[in-house]
């Protein structure tokens, strides 16, 4: 049968998918010898049986409500410096800005990339180096890597939006930026909005894993009860996180799709709702800097700027040795390894439970809503959980090495790409399934022809897009020792070797955009 | 039949026999697509009895609700098919009501029955378009794919809503012959909701008429004729 070339390229996609999963599959050990450690089951039935006796006195209540405050005044002062940086880096990255001086926008979406390519825990290592233990750290540390990736959205969303309003004000004589403001935002406000809130989402997720390198918060809580094997405790922090996360997600959601369908009585006005939601949020940041006592002054005053220069100097130039860089070499191999682990876990995992996780329609018996809540309650928890914590657990039944730390990613990562995939189902037309079952096709029958063909596409792009986000969170189990570059570089950063650390972060950001082009270019292809 | 509110269907009483042929015709919103769906067992009567190849739809639980919906095969107005699927896998799909789950899961990636799919798809004017996605194909092509999938099905009791909406006129009556065909073959009756009064007289042998869920012609074809089936209708062309 003659295939067309579209089809041969998605062949060999699925080919090297194949063929790059057997490889990190003998990398990380399961192919050959042992990898369970049998004596470590009991301590995983105790720390599971905490699951159903949380630790509930009032004294670790307090802390943890505390600490959950913390998490927040983070994730939202790192957003909104995110927004406030992604707004202005926007101007500087569209396309529309440029126009046929393509030099200078491929300039600067590769400045953007670098900040990108580092995860919010590396930055906050970084930091600590500049900063001290000052509250700017967890702020910056976020607001930073967010504030590129959101000058990426917004400038994608500038230069889609309609150009008429634009181009009939720069014919009128305005200047490029009264224009853009006249013309471009607000056409792209409302993509934007809807942005501004899910990267909040998401400052909550870092917000937490910044507490668990010592910056506060709930995370910090989470390892502290961990390390000293308290599983109450640790689960009270586990329900607090989940419970902090739903509610992250539900009011990220409830605003987003408030912006992209408005209740048609709102037309013409302000929604008041969102401005509701843009006001408390403003307020919130505000109340956040004072709790968390935030002192613009820090920033420029004399010893930061000192520290700051020490350090470049320290760093620069950066090594270049050879020991260094095959030992680089080997460390980004057993990256790559673990985060395409990472996705396949993920992937399988959520193909199997989308079915399940998605809102059944009206009508559907108990057992099978019973059976859905469960398992979105599941993948909540998998989600809300960081994955050095889950990590932490595996390492009790598995011996240590990469693949405790890709499972720990993999299930993480279940729990997102579950989510969305389940939201692909419930978004699925539901009448090729209906008609299947009109002809006497039994569930999996009506799975299998009707549901997976419909979510492959969406998942495998999700997927794709995760792969990125995996591979830099590789790096954060990484630091607290599963293997790959996060490894080296804590061991270097320990040390206070920054020559080698320089050199050590440019790897990361250079595999994390060589993953990135991959992603695209398959992307491009499945499209 | 209601559905919340309003009544779909109303005081409904129809028999069709085994080897007949019906039209039903209406305008739209008369309750036929309604019709079909009680027919074929997806949607349940709220009040009365319905009975299917003999069997009570609403009475039956799993494999034997199954059982009884891989014998009738219904071809729906909006196809109804998956768009990411290649056309072997859609014609396939009329097999799932007797597949086993794991020849179902083997299909996809080996096509099973490779042979009477060709056959099919070779009747419905489809030779050699086997590996195409389905929603790369053009909406009379995506009709004769759902009318290849009702071939390799092999129902008693066929049910068509519009199949021939999307179809030029020739292909219209190759496509109703097909339908009558299958139904002939294993002894069955054909009941089609249909546009076309001329197409209903030339392959139907009784039509039935809805207006607002009831029935309100139930006639021979071989008294009524066009021209008095599109007054009914309330259009002239």
């Amino acid at each position: 049968m003659l295939r067309p070339a579209r089809d041969r390229a998605r062949l060999l996609c699925g080919l090297g998918a194949g063929a790059l999963l057997l490889w990190s599959l003998a990398g990380s050990g399961v192919l050959g010898g042992p990898v369970l450690n049998p004596a470590g089951v009991g301590q995983l039935t105790r720390f599971a049986a905490g699951a159903l006796h949380p630790d509930l006195s009032g004294e670790l209540l307090g802390v943890l409500a505390r600490a959950t405050l913390v998490t927040v005044a983070y994730a939202v002062l790192g957003a909104g410096l995110a927004v406030a940086l992604g707004a202005l880096g926007a101007v500087a990255a569209a396309r529309t800005t440029w126009g046929r001086r393509r030099a200078g926008w491929v300039a600067v979406r590769g400045a953007l990339a670098v900040p990108r390519g580092l995860h919010e825990a590396v930055w906050g290592l970084l930091l600590v180096g500049v900063l001290g233990l000052d509250p700017w750290v967890g702020v910056l540390a976020i607001g930073v890597p967010y504030g590129a990736v959101t000058a990426r959205v917004f400038a994608d969303l500038l230069d889609e939006a309609p150009h008429g309003g634009y181009e009939a004000l720069r014919a009128a004589g305005a200047g490029a930026g009264v224009a853009v403001l006249y013309g471009l935002v607000p056409e792209a406000s409302g993509g934007m909005l809807s942005y501004a809130f899910y990267r909040l989402e998401c400052a909550v997720r870092s917000a937490v894993v910044l507490g668990l390198i010592g910056a506060g918060g709930l995370g910090q809580e989470l390892a502290l009860s961990f390390t000293s094997l308290r599983w109450e405790q640790v689960w009270s922090a586990v329900y607090a996180l989940a419970a902090l996360c739903l509610l992250a997600d539900v009011a990220g959601r409830a605003v987003r799709r408030r912006v992209a369908a408005p209740p048609p009585r709102a037309t013409g006005r302000r929604d008041p709702v969102l401005t509701g939601a843009v006001l408390a949020t403003a307020a919130l940041a505000l109340w956040s800097a004072w709790f968390l006592a935030l002192r613009p002054a820090t920033l420029v005053d004399g010893r930061t700027l000192d520290q700051l220069g020490t350090l470049l100097r320290a760093a620069w130039p950066p090594a270049g040795d050879g020991p260094l860089l095959s030992e680089i070499a080997v460390r980004a191999v057993e990256t790559v390894q673990m985060s395409v682990l990472a996705i396949a876990v993920a992937v399988a995992g959520s193909l199997v439970l989308a079915g399940v996780a998605a809102r059944a329609p009206r009508g559907t018996g108990a057992v099978r809503w019973a059976a859905g809540a469960a398992v979105r309650a599941g993948l909540l928890l998998l989600r809300a959980v960081p994955a050095p914590v889950w990590a932490l657990v595996f390492v009790f039944v598995l011996l240590p090495g990469p693949l405790p730390g890709a499972l720990a990613l993999g299930v993480h990562t279940l729990g997102v790409l579950g989510r969305l995939s389940a939201e692909a189902v419930e978004e699925l037309d539901p009448r090729p399934v209906a008609a299947l079952t009109a002809l006497g096709a039994a569930p999996l029958g009506r799975w299998l022809y009707g549901v997976l063909p419909g979510v492959a596409r969406p998942a495998t792009a999700f997927a794709l897009y995760r792969w990125e986000v995996a591979l830099r969170d590789t790096v954060l189990v990484g630091l607290l020792g599963a293997g790959g570059l996060g490894v080296l570089l804590s061991a270097r950063l320990a040390a206070f070797d920054w020559p080698a650390v320089a050199t050590v972060l440019a790897a990361t950001v250079l595999l994390t955009l060589a993953v990135d082009l991959v992603g695209a270019r398959v992307r491009a292809v499945l499209r | 039949m209601r559905y919340g509110p309003s009544t779909a269907l109303d005081g409904v009483d129809l028999t069709v026999r085994a080897g007949e042929r019906v039209a039903v015709v209406g305008a739209s919103g008369a309750g036929k697509s309604t019709l079909l769906a009680v027919a074929n067992g997806t949607v349940a009567a709220s009040s009365g009895s319905v009975r299917v190849l003999g069997a009570d739809p609403a009475a039956l639980r799993g494999r034997e609700l199954r059982r009884l919906r891989a014998r009738v095969g219904t071809v729906h107005q909006h196809l109804q098919l998956v768009g990411p699927l290649r056309v072997v896998h859609n014609v396939n799909a009329g097999r799932l009501g007797s597949w086993s789950g794991p020849r179902a899961a083997w299909s996809l990636l080996h096509p099973q029955g490779v042979a009477e799919v060709a056959e099919a798809l070779d009747r419905v004017g489809l030779a050699g378009r086997l590996h195409e996605r389905t929603d790369r194909l053009s909406g009379g092509q995506q009709q004769r794919v759902a009318l290849a999938r009702l071939l390799v099905q092999r129902p008693e009791l066929v049910l068509a809503d519009e199949p021939a909406s999307a179809l030029d006129p020739a292909l219209a009556d190759t496509a109703l012959t097909l339908l009558a065909g299958l139904a002939g073959e294993r002894g069955g009756a054909l009941l089609a909701c249909l546009h076309d009064p001329a197409l209903a007289l030339r392959h139907c042998d009784r039509v039935v008429g809805l207006v607002g869920g009831r029935v309100v012609l139930d006639a021979p074809a071989g008294t009524l004729t066009v021209a008095g089936l599109e007054s009914f209708f309330g259009v002239h062309r």
